[in-house]
């Protein structure tokens, strides 16, 4: 009973503090915004040439699959901090010094994370209601059809991210970046499995996939199995009746499994769990060292003997290439050096590679290696709570938020710059504008999401997405890379870019006390 | 230079309603150093956060040399050093880096800010330490950047927010003598809950409680207040619950012969002797008659 009741404070004591930062109304717009490119058409579900027919178990059910797919990777970005956030606020050591368990500390985070994705589906949930009204073609609303997906599907689905995203942050080598890079690849590759053996997944792609194209065999015993998901190529020019799963206590146990994997997930990462102890945090214990002892430090110099130059009024100056330069520095040290060999690799080869598809996919690759770089732009402040020296500066509104702008523009065109000089080379004007448009693009994109949300994860989550469903799916107008055959982004990506310089400007200008 | 707060006053819009942190708040500053005291919640953070233009005043007006802060915040920030109390730090930079950093946004040219950064790290005794990241920095010693960090521009408002905090007694008395040394042709405004450090710095002293300002005056005008009213008092351990229930009680100190309570009040106890007011004394009694005062103007209403 008492531990039942710690777990319970535990994950709502987290969830409370999480559903009070402004940053989970993005999560929540994320989720709107998910729901707003079903009802627009952009991301839908097709059956080789056929849909369902609008209908409640249809509706519940496609809402279902994008909320699982998207949520599963943009989501795991999105709460992957909860550990994090406790070592950060310093309240990790006072709850080391109390009896609770680690296991019931990671269950108790698994929770809460399982809490603000609930969230997100929730709002796919109601969008899935509202689209049953406005487009129902056959039926009228019936709640058991439309809600049972998200309730069998999409729980369990949330259940397994929340526990792997606590397994993520209690394992050192996965807990910073190179863990979000692994955790993407190992998601796609998931995802690709599940969907070409249409195993119970615990994303429900599979799981969706086998019985809709029984129930399409049924009607048209020719269907192939072509199971489309994401942006439609043409729109489908059949429909099928798809009455939903048949929800047997065997179908049942199926989903349940993930929820007791998940919980086994969660128990486990307690293995791992350093229990905010200073001298098992691989980076601290790389980097800290004790301050020299008495015998090691030279003596300390009388302050009569040090003499402070009065500073020249003409020492001051408001050199903008100095800034870019100290907030590039800034935003590159700390990087290792196969890191720059990588970037290296990824210019020359984008370069100098001869096959149009492997380049495409080398400039993608080229603007996905930098991502945890500009993560940090307009949250860096914030994540290690420099706001105030910063903010206090003068000109902290129209010298340094550009410089950090240009930095990231920097490091946009020095990572795909191999794409951009092939361009040049090739003489195709259209496709550098593209790619030039991408280069501005993605820095400021990144720069508005952390201004905002005072994370970088938030742009980790989105851009990743944004990257897997544009440059590697190559729907043209979201491909920013400048590699798609058609440059329809060029001047969406310009005018995107103008959008967000304002947007981080505004949100800047919000956080200063002053500007 | 002269700084001007003239009736500061900020409201905060919390889930438990509207909160004045700080009301109807005027002070002028000029060179030297202002301790500012005042209990927990008494608004100084609020204040030097208005003043460092972090946060901005929901009414009144504060000017710098007859700049309003309000429209024109940069005129004071070109020659503000700032240092928070809580503050972090980039944990891959090391102490050049991360000074060289505030340089360049401070807008200090490259040669001078070198010749500064030069010249702080002694001062802060960083000078053995300056290549190490800085997240292998104790506490104390990201306080010393910390510092290190407000000085860089040569500032002539320097705010310092519990400066000492962190700091082993060694550099606490070193920071209080280097903030003596600065004090003389510029403002300097140090909040601190360590009544000692205001005791060796501070030329004026500001005292501040549920934000508003109680007194503003040099120290020596504080003690005088509180001159004949402080006492010692020998009392058994058994009697020392009821004593302090009776009075306001600065300090206890256990002896052979019983416990020796020093202690505010108009008039001595039986046995009581006067003593000197120490500075501690006098913000003690500045306070409880403040309260009284309060307090008697809410029976009256």
């Amino acid at each position: 009973m008492m531990r039942d009741r710690v777990l319970y404070h535990l994950a709502r004591a987290d969830f409370l503090e999480r559903v009070r930062r402004y940053s989970f109304l993005l999560t929540l717009a994320f989720a709107a915004g998910l729901a707003y490119l079903i009802f627009a058409g952009i991301i839908s579900l097709q059956l080789g040439e056929y849909r369902g027919v609008y209908n409640s178990a249809w509706a519940g059910s496609m809402l279902t699959l994008v909320g699982t797919t998207y949520i599963s990777l943009a989501g795991f970005y999105m709460v992957k901090n909860t550990i994090q956030r406790d070592q950060q606020t310093r309240v990790g050591l006072v709850l080391a010094t109390t009896p609770m368990s680690k296991s019931l500390y990671t269950l108790g985070k698994a929770l809460s994370n399982f809490a603000v994705l609930a969230a997100m589906v929730s709002v796919l949930a109601a969008a899935a209601v509202i689209l049953e009204l406005v487009r129902a073609e056959a039926g009228g609303l019936e709640p058991g059809k439309l809600l049972a997906p998200f309730v069998w599907v999409g729980l369990p689905a949330m259940a397994m991210t929340a526990a792997v995203a606590v397994l993520f942050e209690t394992l050192p080598v996965l807990r910073g970046g190179a863990g979000n890079v692994i955790y993407f690849f190992a998601w796609t590759t998931y995802v690709g499995v599940s969907g070409l053996t249409g195993v119970n997944d615990y994303i429900g792609l599979g799981f969706f996939m086998r019985r809709m194209g029984d129930a399409l065999k049924r009607i048209d015993p020719s269907y192939q199995g072509g199971f489309a998901f994401g942006h439609p190529n043409a729109q489908a020019a059949k429909t099928f009746l798809w009455n939903g799963v048949d929800w047997t206590p065997q179908v049942l146990l199926g989903r349940l499994q993930w929820v007791a994997i998940a919980i086994g997930i969660a128990w486990l990462s307690a293995l791992f769990f350093h229990r905010f102890d200073p001298a098992r945090e691989r980076s601290r214990r790389k980097m800290e060292a004790p301050e020299p002892s008495e015998e090691q430090r030279a003596p300390a110099t009388p302050i009569a003997e040090i003499h402070l130059t009065p500073l020249a009024r003409t020492a001051r100056s408001s050199q903008l290439p100095r800034l870019v330069a100290a907030e590039l520095r800034l935003m590159l040290k700390g990087q290792r050096w196969w890191w720059y060999l990588v970037a290296t690799g990824l210019f020359v080869a984008s370069l100098a590679v001869p096959d149009t598809q492997a380049r495409q996919a080398l400039a993608a690759f080229a603007w996905l290696w930098p991502v945890l770089i500009w993560s940090q732009m307009g949250a860096r402040e914030a994540r290690y709570d420099t706001q105030k020296l910063v903010f206090s500066c003068a000109h902290a509104l129209d010298r340094q938020l550009p410089a950090v702008w240009a930095a990231g523009v920097v490091v946009a065109i020095s990572t795909g710059g191999g794409s951009g000089i092939r361009l040049l080379i090739a003489g195709d004007w259209p496709g550098f504008a593209a790619w030039l448009a991408g280069a501005l693009f993605v820095p400021t994109f990144a720069l508005a999401l952390g201004v905002w949300s005072g994370s970088s994860r938030l742009f980790e989550a989105l851009y990743t997405l944004w990257w897997y469903v544009g440059p590697m799916n190559h729907i043209p107008v979201l491909d920013f890379t400048g590699m798609a055959s058609m440059r329809l982004g060029t001047p969406f990506y310009l005018l995107s870019t103008l959008a967000l310089l304002t947007i981080a400007y505004v949100g800047r200008h919000g956080k200063l006390g002053y500007a | 230079m002269r700084l001007v707060i003239d009736k500061a006053g900020k409201l905060y819009h919390g889930r438990q309603g509207k909160v004045w942190a700080l009301r109807n708040f005027s002070l002028e500053l000029r060179p030297g150093v202002l301790g500012l005291l005042g209990p927990n919640g008494a608004g100084k953070t609020t204040l030097m956060n208005i003043v460092a233009t972090i946060t901005r005043a929901t009414e009144g007006t504060i000017t710098w040399n007859g700049a309003d802060l309000q429209r024109d915040p940069d005129a004071v920030r070109a020659v503000l050093g700032y240092l928070p109390q809580d503050f972090g730090v980039y944990p891959n930079l090391n102490a050049v880096e991360f000074l060289e950093y505030f340089a360049a946004v401070k807008g200090l040219d490259a040669a001078a800010a070198r010749r500064r950064i030069d010249e702080l790290l002694p001062l802060v005794n960083l000078a053995d330490v300056r290549k190490r990241p800085l997240g292998g920095y104790s506490g104390g010693m990201r306080q010393r950047i910390g510092i290190a960090q407000a000085l860089l521009n040569d500032p002539q408002l320097l705010i310092v927010d519990e400066p000492t905090a962190g700091l082993d007694p060694e550099e606490r008395v070193r920071f209080r003598n280097l903030l003596s040394d600065l004090s003389g042709d510029r403002i300097v405004i140090l909040s601190t809950h360590i009544v000692s450090d205001v005791e060796a710095t501070a030329t004026d002293i500001a005292l501040i409680s549920g934000g508003t300002l109680v007194a503003h005056a040099p120290p020596e005008d504080l003690l005088r207040a509180a001159e004949g009213k402080v006492w010692e008092w020998v009392v058994p351990s058994v009697e020392l619950s009821a004593a302090k229930q009776r009075y306001l009680i600065s300090g206890t100190v256990r002896r052979a012969d019983g416990v020796h309570v020093r202690l505010l009040a108009e008039s001595a106890p039986a046995g009581a002797v006067p003593v000197a007011a120490t500075l501690e004394d006098a913000y003690l009694h500045c306070l409880s008659t403040h309260r009284a005062h309060l307090a008697a103007e809410a029976n009256a209403r």
